[in-house]
């Protein structure tokens, strides 16, 4: 796993070092509102919906919120709990489906019946629940969300791991005597690996977008905290008259998604 | 073979049960008190009081003990009886087919729209790597970092309002279903065309593959032979996945489109701690789920044999 | 199994198409707006019902809220207004072409008392048939406003064959211009036009209703065409319905209002001075044009003007002074603290206020009010919840601060609203921990003043009691922006929420 992080591989690559680069423009310009300390909350109800300017760096929202500010916060708090999401989801996943896939028979099933009792139980139910169960909290449900897209990782892992354990090289391994943890790194996590890191690039934007799914159903609304998703339904009404509103929690988004995919990288 | 299916029906019989007992539980472990939240669904937001929140206690026997009310549950279940909704009176079998009914037609078609999309996609950009991937890559981030909504509310910009082709919103006719359709299509294809692409890579670097190459077969022959298959498993896995995925998270197109299916109704369901439409609900969706599973597996083992041989 | 073969069929019906002329763009009005109803009985779901014109009460409202005859002409009361007599109008038939007579009227009135509604707040003895047309209700003390909740849509008449025998709504069969065609809850109505109507028969042949359940969906619906009136519209979208040569965009006000319910028992709260302040500190100006969209919409009062018995002229304008707002408080003992937060006895001014999501606009007026108070120096937690939670925290004595939008009409007679509301023990959508023996006494007697003039001087001394005491602090009132599409034509816009008066409607 630690091997795509390798200092030789990471400069060599040029977009990987591009998606770097992008993720810590985006960790700066969440320090640097940090340390600007502007409060994101603070309202001016006559200068609603301005557009960028010197006072207000990217505008104002419907509020008279600074948006620079608000998008700041919005990076950190989003940032952190999908990324929490995305390694606790990926993790789970892919080590029950590597264990299911490759040890088959009675562990498979029986891992199989107890896991598809969990997973049968529908993720919108559970992300509801949960929110419903801990009101205002953002951790509560990032991580319900957590709980549900493991699904993903454990389904790709097992199946590939399935074909693969058949095959002959790892036979071969086998064989001649290498140790299960060995064939995982040499042989199942290269080839798990690119799809496992593309589902996690995509899987962070998820989380923040499935954020944004229950706020239009009015889960989760917890004013005045900026959360990215959040952000989204806020400005959602405001796309005829202040496009460049929505567009910027929008744009942060598409950049993270970007960034992580860079990093994830994929083989040529 | 008959191995497997006696598998899924002893699953099927857990998740019944498995599920219906979570539910319950969760549900009943929710703050607030249930009378008062299904009498605000049952009678408007403005209407609610504590007389009708004592009316609904009284006429639905809500001090009933936890355990008595799900074994009777269970019982009615036996029996194929879903009860009836605590908010409307209306058996819940009826609105399950409705709420769930529409949301499966939607995502049916919206997967089958997707996977229309997204392999030529992925294969293009496997083959002509240099100048279409960069594309497809940058498609794919673009429409996968956009809220489906958005994506919604351009087409309902572009083909509604500026070409007036279809309706903007609503249930009824074969074009209502063609705007949620598309948006569902292309939300789901940014992602499943990047698995394709990457399985396709793998596969057709395999050592079996270059070798059958260099036995002899045309590229296309090696294809449709050796490759097909191979790429598909993956992405079958992945697809079946989407589909329950799929179905839970329209939330945001039915709302917008008015499309009166399963992720709206459970919000409000579970809002209004409408106990009986929520255990169906997740019944449902369960039993869906392990049939999706099972066929799902019987595809991956017609693809790839030798994990039947492995069993 | 029976599950999937139900909703395989289920599938199939959804697009079949119906028997007769099938209802068309042609020969339907569409309404969107964002109810959403839970099945066809009148005691929960009613309010749409008599909005598309289905079922019908006894008495109707104008846009004043002066009652008119409906199915009944008139009303008598003895003279201790325990006892009306109420006379029916003759020769109306049922959708199912039987006769309205006193026998079903009385029969739909039981029902409705027997069930969660209006009624069963008005102190009714016996309702009685007396002939063939009129109907006797005993009351047990007197009630001045009686009609008035005659007028209420859970109160409507329906035809015997409607109910089951225990008393259940299996179908609407009513006596309204129109009558139902296809109901699919909780989101579609369709009703037809019925020609066997007592009053004047209406022109358009079908009419749809569709909830739009977001307001921007609403907008393109309207935009497109697709629908001819759309209903709660929301701010930012008005200037582009303006703009659209096929849209006409009417304002109305409405005799709803934004209020602050507060616990008058809790210690930050629990004098008027306090309550004061924080109403002073509110920038209702800010809040109506920014957040709500409707400059002038900002109020110090719980009825708007158009009840103009209750409406005060000394409180038409709201001020608005932080500076004086601080002062108040610090008289009652809070001084401001380092982050800028009030503070008594090592107790940070903090409150935690509940609203509900049903309408978006409660919870933007819930963030703007939260960043003022701020101002103030109180901290104010906002959890959006659900509308019962209200009521609920009412009556357990958890709830602090509550946003909630009163629909002060919902009886044409804001009299029985406000002694509902705020009677001696309060009111579960009205004070609570407040009671002011004078007002207690006005309300008593407003009940059974006949005469104009003494009736409106109470009436303003009670509002003043409550505009200075400020048991709920008012902060807006409401004002609805409706589009209607320009092949309409007679449209009138009903703002007690009864009626969309389609009858009224032609291409």
């Amino acid at each position: 796993m630690l091997a795509a992080f390798d200092n030789k591989k990471l400069y060599s690559n040029r977009s990987r070092l591009f998606g770097v680069l992008l993720l810590c423009v985006l960790i700066s310009m969440s320090m640097i509102g940090w340390a600007m300390n502007v409060d994101p909350a603070e309202q001016n109800l006559s200068a609603v919906l301005m557009p960028p300017g010197a006072e207000y760096w990217l505008g104002s929202d419907h509020y008279g919120r600074n948006m620079f500010a608000r998008l700041s916060e919005a990076l950190r708090l989003s940032l952190s709990l999908a990324i929490i999401c995305v390694l606790s989801a990926s993790t789970i996943g892919c080590i029950l489906g590597v264990i299911a896939g490759w040890y088959g028979r009675w562990l498979d099933n029986g891992l199989n019946i107890i896991v598809n009792i969990l997973l049968a139980m529908p993720g919108l139910v559970f992300v509801l629940l949960f929110a419903a169960l801990v009101p205002g909290s953002f951790t509560a449900i990032y991580i319900a969300i957590a709980l549900v897209q493991w699904v993903e990782y454990f389904r790709v892992s097992r199946s590939l791991t399935q074909s693969l354990a058949n095959s002959p090289e790892i036979q071969n391994a086998l064989l001649l005597g290498f140790g299960r943890v060995y064939i995982f790194r040499h042989h199942l996590w290269p080839t798990l690996r690119s799809p496992v890191l593309t589902m996690a690039a995509f899987g962070a934007a998820n989380a923040v977008l499935y954020m944004a799914s229950l706020g239009f159903v009015y889960v989760g609304i917890q004013p005045p905290t900026s959360e990215l998703g959040q952000m989204i339904v806020e400005l959602f009404p405001y796309y005829g008259d202040a496009p460049w509103l929505l567009l910027q929690p929008l744009t942060m988004l598409a950049l993270i998604v970007l960034a992580f995919h860079l990093i994830a990288g994929d083989k040529r | 073979m008959g191995q497997l299916i006696y598998n899924r029906i002893l699953q099927l019989l857990a998740v019944v049960f498995g599920v219906g007992a979570l539910t319950f539980v969760l549900m009943r472990s929710l703050p607030g008190d249930m009378a008062f939240r299904i009498a605000s669904s049952r009678y408007g937001q403005d209407n609610v009081s504590a007389e009708a929140a004592e009316y609904i206690r009284q006429e639905l026997n809500l001090n009933q003990s936890g355990i008595s009310s799900f074994f009777s549950w269970l019982i009615d279940l036996a029996q194929f009886n879903l009860g009836n909704s605590l908010v409307s009176g209306q058996p819940v079998s009826d609105i399950v087919s409705h709420q769930l009914g529409h949301s499966v037609m939607l995502a049916v078609a919206g997967l089958a729209l997707s996977v229309l999309i997204a392999f030529p996609l992925g294969l293009a950009s496997v083959k002509w790597q240099k100048w279409f991937e960069p594309v497809a890559v940058v498609f794919s981030i673009a429409v996968r970092a956009l809220p489906v909504f958005v994506i919604g509310l351009i087409f309902i910009l572009m083909f509604a309002l500026y070409w007036q082709w279809l309706p903007v919103a609503g249930f009824d006719t074969p074009q209502h279903l063609i705007l949620p359709t598309l948006t569902l299509a292309i939300a789901l294809a940014a992602t499943s065309n990047r698995i394709v692409a990457s399985s396709t890579r793998q596969v057709l670097r395999a050592p079996f593959y270059q070798f059958s190459m260099m036995k002899g077969l045309s590229p296309l022959r090696t294809f449709q032979r050796h490759g097909v298959r191979n790429i598909l498993l993956p992405v079958v896995a992945f697809i079946g996945i989407q589909f329950i995925t799929v179905i839970e998270g329209i939330v945001m197109i039915e709302s917008l489109f008015s499309w009166p299916g399963v992720g709206h109704g459970l919000a409000h369901a579970i809002f209004a701690r409408d106990i009986p439409v929520i255990q169906g609900t997740a019944l449902c969706l369960g039993v869906m789920f392990v049939m999706l599973n099972t066929v799902v597996d019987l595809l991956c083992y017609w693809i790839d044999p030798r994990i039947k041989e492995e069993q | 199994m029976r599950i999937f073969t139900t909703a395989l069929l289920a599938l199939m019906f959804v697009f079949q198409a119906n028997a007769n002329t099938p209802p068309s763009k042609s020969n339907t009005v569409t309404i969107s707006a964002a109810f959403e109803f839970a099945n066809v009985d009148p005691s929960s779901s009613g309010y749409i019902f008599t909005r598309m014109q289905v079922i019908e009460t006894l008495f109707d409202v104008d846009n004043l809220g002066n009652l008119l005859p409906g199915l009944a002409l008139e009303a008598t009361p003895n003279s201790e207004l325990t006892e009306w007599t109420i006379t029916l109008r003759d020769g109306v038939r049922f959708h199912d072409d039987s006769l309205m007579n006193a026998d079903t009227v009385v029969n739909s009135l039981n029902i409705a008392l027997g069930k969660y509604g209006s009624l069963g707040k008005v102190p009714v003895k016996n309702i009685v048939a007396q002939g063939e047309n009129k109907v006797v209700i005993e009351l047990s003390e007197a009630y001045k406003s009686l009609p008035a909740v005659l007028a209420n849509y859970s109160n409507v008449i329906l035809s015997r064959a409607s109910y089951a025998e225990d008393g259940k709504v299996v179908n609407l069969i009513g006596t309204g211009p129109y009558t139902l065609f296809e109901v699919t809850p909780p989101h579609k109505i369709t009703v037809k036009k019925f020609d066997g109507y007592w009053g004047k028969k209406a022109s358009i042949e079908y009419a749809t209703y569709l909830t739009g359940h977001r307001g921007e969906s609403r907008v393109l619906q309207a935009i497109s065409g697709q629908a001819d009136i759309a209903l709660q519209l929301p701010p930012a979208s008005i200037m582009r319905l303006k703009m659209n040569p096929q849209t006409d965009v009417q304002s109305y006000s409405l005799p709803r209002t934004l209020v602050l319910k507060l616990n008058n028992a809790h210690p930050y709260l629990n004098s008027v001075k306090a309550r004061q302040a924080l109403s002073l500190a509110i920038d209702r100006k800010g809040i109506a044009s920014a957040v709500l969209g409707t400059p002038d919409s900002g109020t110090a009062q719980l009825l708007p003007r158009s009840m103009s018995d209750w409406y005060l002229e000394s409180f038409a304008h709201p001020e608005s002074d932080i500076h004086k707002a601080k002062a108040m408080l610090k008289e009652l003992g809070w001084t401001e603290n380092s982050q800028g937060l009030l503070q008594r006895d090592d107790k940070v001014f903090e409150l935690s206020l509940i609203t509900y999501a049903d309408r978006p606009e409660l919870t933007n007026v819930a963030t703007a009010l939260q960043a003022q108070w701020k101002k103030l120096g109180v901290k104010l937690n906002v959890s959006i919840t659900s509308s019962s939670s209200i009521p609920a925290g009412h009556q357990d004595g958890s709830l602090e601060v509550a946003l909630i939008a009163r629909n002060y009409g919902v009886i044409a007679d804001p009299l029985v609203v406000l002694s509902n509301d705020f009677s001696a023990e309060g009111g579960d959508w009205g004070a609570m921990n407040w009671s002011n023996a004078e007002f207690n006494q006005l309300i008593k007697q407003l009940n059974y003043t006949l005469d104009a003039d003494k009736y409106r001087e109470k009436a303003q001394r009670a509002a003043t009691i409550l505009a200075t005491e400020l048991p709920v602090i008012p902060v807006s009132a409401y004002t609805e922006e409706v589009s209607v599409n320009k092949r309409l034509k007679g449209f009138h816009f009903d703002p007690f929420g009864r009626d969309f008066y389609l009858s009224d409607l032609e291409f």
